[in-house]
This record gives structure tokens, C-alpha cells and sequence, in this order.
């Protein structure tokens, strides 16, 4: 398998939002986690298949797009669960929040839904959206910032 | 609202006549006051036929939720539940979110939910005695993140509670649609569940459990809603020595007496402990399924199993892959009903 295509298979995961690939192919096995740690990028093992070789290879896989958000100041609202973001009660509604929005304790900022579980996160502090830094719709992870606010 | 809409429903819930004068005598107003009160029931989208001479009259005899019947059906755990009956709400689920500090176990049913919810803005169609709509509070010590395989836990419960009632047809969708598969092996819609949380990080946190089950639609109102429906009367119906009808007030209560007991398992176990049961209800265990993710992306594959967070695992051509989001569907039959080529 070449490099190419390791990176191909990567922005795969990363766009479709799966948090784990596991792909054979003949006497190579390739899988690709999403790390559940914010701020990194996927993580990826790359190894031979069992059964022929029993020397594994591991290929660290640069990062490539991190976001930085250490250079952000201000309150980072996480989340605490993994599941989809929605910033909006429905597809045809507002958003809760844009960038510049005045939010107070306890105003909703998004959604988050896991297995028709809906989890509408709240400020836990007051001020004005700095930054939303996921697309709606996106899978997070648990405890991914989802916005800043200063 | 109408002080006297609902007791005059009660009254009619009986399926017969009554005339406008004895209705009036017996609450010691005026008819006009009756005729105003019935308007008010119309508005609300309840069906009354009113015929000159004879008075008022509901299409056919209902249940009428009673909160004592409900509570002698929940049985020995009767004490755990703090049970409110609601003549009229928006949504029962909201209703719960916006009370300050609801006690652990409130249950909130209503005989007509104007506007019941449904994920993602959709909503949830119910009708006076043709559907059981209702929410329960549960208060949980731990944060947000433990409670991932609630949605699924929930799911046994209402299993658990139509084999009881002799209803064996029902089986789950991931993650806890309850369907019927007709010959086709599409599903029909007879229950769903959604679930709101309030709460932190590390908790605690309060659940919030809607469920909605049809009991008994009426042809246009089944017609009317954008996906294959069915109730409870028309399942129950499949069973040829079943002709008895589903009283709604036991099924609330025997939902509640099952709702404690799963919850309670939950709290101890997690989905783990439940999950065993959960795969034998699921109607998509080891099929080929499609799943339609959030972002309009479509993934093939085979159900293998859910995780201990009840988390969908799939076995992909791309390999194992693990979902928290996503309509799931049979491959080979599609919303038409139209087949596939296999392998497609």
C-alpha cells in the first residue's frame, strides 16, 4: 500500500466522521483511528497481516491539518459526549449561535446526538462567541472543543 | 384552553351520545358553554361528530388515561413513580425540560400532545385515545457520556412490555425505533423513543424519555404521516387468539413497571448488561443494511454488533466501522420496496 493511498484512506476517516477503519487487503491491514483526545489529527497503525508476518511496521502518519486553538484565548466549551454536532434544533431553523452572538450562562449553544439522544449544551459562562469550531453535522468526540467564547 | 373540555371527553369517551342539555345540566353551565368547550376539543384536532337531536359523540369508545388504573398496572413499584396526567401540552419531553428541579421518576403523560417532538424538528403525531404519548425524568449520578446506551436500554423496555402483552411481532431498530416488518421485511413504525439530557461533563445528569406508541390510528392519520406507520391494535391483531384491545392505562403502567426495572439495571450494569437481549430484538442483526450518516454519506455493509456504549459496529468493504448516528435500512428493499442488485 502505498503512501498515496495511506493519505487518501486518512481524509477518508477524517471526512466521513467514522472514528475507526480497519481495511485487509491481501497480506496487508491498515487501520486508522480517530484519536479521541482533541487537537490531533487521526492516529494510524500499519501493520502486516497476522498470520504471515510477524513483524509489525507502524508508519506514524505526519499531521497534517491540526487545528491550533491553543492560540485562541477564552473559555473553551467542550463536549461531553461523542455524537453529532447540529447547531440548530432543525435543519430549517436558526443556528443557536453564530460568531459575535452575546451568549449568557445557560443560553444553548448546540446540539449534540448520540443514538436519538439529544444533549443541548449549554454556556457555563457569559460572553460572545469567538469562534464555533465544528461544521454542523460533524461527528465530535468526547470532550472536543466545540466553541470558544470570550 | 377549556376548563371543561376534557371532562366533557371523559364523559364521551365512552363512544355514545350525549346530548348537549344533559351535558349541560350535569356541569351546570349553559349548552353554549358546552358548544364552546367541544370547539375547543376540535381545535384541538379531536374528531366529534355532533348531530342534531342526539347530541355529541366521539367516532369510537377510548381509554381515557386515569392515573389510578395506570399506577395499579405499575404494580409494586408504583411507589418509585411520580405520575402527572395532563389534559393538553405542547410535547411532554419539553414540558419536563423547563420544570426547575422535576424529582427523580416523574412521569408526564397527556391525553393530546399538539406538538410532540421528534428528532431534528420532526414531529410526533398522536391523537386522543389513538396514541400513548408520554416522558419520564430519571436523575443519574454520572455525566452525559456514561449514558450513551440509554437510547438503547430504553428500547428492551418497550420490548419487554409488548411481549407481555402478548405482542411478539415488534422488533428494534438501531437505535431504538420500535418497528413491525410486514412480508417485505419493511418496517412499519409502532413506538419510537427520544431522549433529552440536562447535565455536565461528570454529572449528574437528568434524562428526559419520550415515548411515543400508536394504539390505534385512524386510515388518514396513518396515511398522513411521511413514513411507514402502524399501531399497537392492528399488531396485536396479527395474533389470531389476541382480539382483546390493549387498555392504554395498562400499558402505561406496565411500560413504567419496565421502565424502572431496565433503568435500574442500567444504572448498575450500563447497555452491557442489557445488550444480550438487545441484539436478539434487533431486526437488523447480521443483515446487509445501508446507512445514511448525517452528512447525507451513504455506507454499506453488514450489522456485526453494537458496542458496550451501544455504539453500531458494521463490517464495511472498507472494514469495521463504528456509528453513534445514522439511518439504518435493509439493502435490497428501499424505501419503495424496490429490490436492489445484490451486492450493490
Amino acid at each position: 500500500m502505498d503512501l498515496r493511498k495511506l493519505k487518501k484512506l486518512i481524509d477518508l476517516v477524517e471526512e466521513s466522521g467514522i472514528s475507526e477503519l480497519e481495511l485487509t487487503e491481501g497480506e496487508e491491514k491498515v487501520r486508522i483511528s480517530r484519536a479521541l483526545m482533541p487537537n490531533q489529527a487521526p492516529m494510524m497503525q500499519y501493520m502486516a497481516a497476522p498470520q504471515t508476518a510477524p513483524v509489525a511496521q507502524t508508519v506514524p502518519v505526519p499531521s497534517a491539518a491540526t487545528p491550533v486553538i491553543a492560540e485562541v484565548e477564552g473559555h473553551v466549551v467542550k463536549s461531553p459526549m461523542v455524537g453529532t454536532f447540529y447547531r440548530s434544533s432543525s435543519p430549517d431553523a436558526k443556528p443557536f449561535v453564530d460568531v459575535g452572538t452575546k451568549v449568557a450562562v445557560g443560553d444553548t449553544l448546540c446540539i449534540i446526538e448520540a443514538m436519538k439522544l439529544l444533549n443541548e449544551i449549554e454556556s457555563d459562562v457569559a460572553g460572545v462567541v469567538k469562534k464555533i469550531l465544528l461544521e454542523n453535522g460533524q461527528p465530535v468526540e468526547y470532550g472536543e472543543p466545540l466553541f470558544i467564547i470570550e | 384552553m377549556n376548563k371543561l373540555t376534557f371532562p366533557i371527553l371523559q364523559l364521551l369517551a365512552d363512544g355514545q351520545f350525549h346530548s348537549g342539555e344533559a351535558l349541560a345540566q350535569q356541569f351546570k353551565v349553559t349548552r353554549a358553554t358546552i358548544w364552546s368547550a367541544i370547539k375547543h376539543a376540535e381545535a384541538l384536532g379531536i374528531t366529534i361528530f355532533s348531530v342534531r337531536g342526539r347530541g355529541y359523540k366521539l367516532p369510537q369508545a377510548i381509554d381515557f388515561l386515569d392515573k389510578n388504573l395506570v399506577l395499579s398496572a405499575v404494580g409494586e413499584q408504583r411507589e418509585w413513580i411520580n405520575l402527572i396526567i395532563l389534559d393538553e401540552v405542547a410535547s411532554t419531553n419539553t414540558y419536563l425540560m423547563q420544570q426547575k428541579n422535576v424529582p427523580h421518576a416523574t412521569c408526564v403523560a397527556a391525553h393530546i400532545q399538539t406538538n410532540g417532538k421528534g428528532r431534528r424538528g420532526r414531529t410526533w403525531v398522536s391523537q386522543l385515545g389513538a396514541s400513548l404519548t408520554f416522558s419520564l425524568a430519571w436523575r443519574f449520578q454520572c455525566g452525559a457520556a456514561a449514558l450513551s446506551g440509554l437510547s438503547l436500554a430504553v428500547g428492551v423496555a418497550l420490548m419487554r412490555t409488548l411481549a407481555s402483552l402478548g405482542v411478539n411481532q415488534a422488533q428494534l431498530k438501531w437505535p431504538n425505533d420500535v418497528l413491525v416488518l410486514d412480508e417485505n421485511r419493511q418496517g412499519k413504525k409502532l413506538a419510537g423513543i427520544l431522549i433529552e439530557l440536562q447535565g455536565d461533563l461528570d454529572g449528574p445528569s437528568t434524562a428526559v424519555i419520550g415515548i411515543g406508541i400508536n394504539l390505534n390510528l385512524p386510515k388518514t392519520v396513518l396515511e398522513s404521516i411521511d413514513q411507514p406507520t402502524t399501531d399497537l391494535n392492528k399488531t396485536a391483531a396479527l395474533n389470531k387468539n389476541n382480539n382483546q384491545p390493549i387498555n392504554q392505562n395498562f400499558l402505561l403502567g406496565t411500560l413504567l413497571k419496565h421502565l424502572v426495572s431496565v433503568l435500574s439495571n442500567f444504572e448498575q450494569l450500563s447497555f452491557v448488561g442489557l445488550r444480550d437481549e438487545w441484539l436478539s430484538y434487533h431486526a437488523y442483526h447480521r443483515q446487509a443494511v445501508r446507512m445514511l450518516l448525517p452528512n447525507g454519506t451513504e455506507v454499506l455493509g453488514v450489522v456485526k454488533n453494537v458496542a458496550d456504549d451501544g455504539i453500531l459496529l458494521v463490517d464495511t468493504p472498507l472494514g469495521l466501522q463504528r456509528f453513534s448516528a445514522g439511518e439504518i435500512s435493509l439493502r435490497g428493499v428501499n424505501m419503495q420496496g424496490v429490490r436492489h442488485v445484490v451486492g450493490d
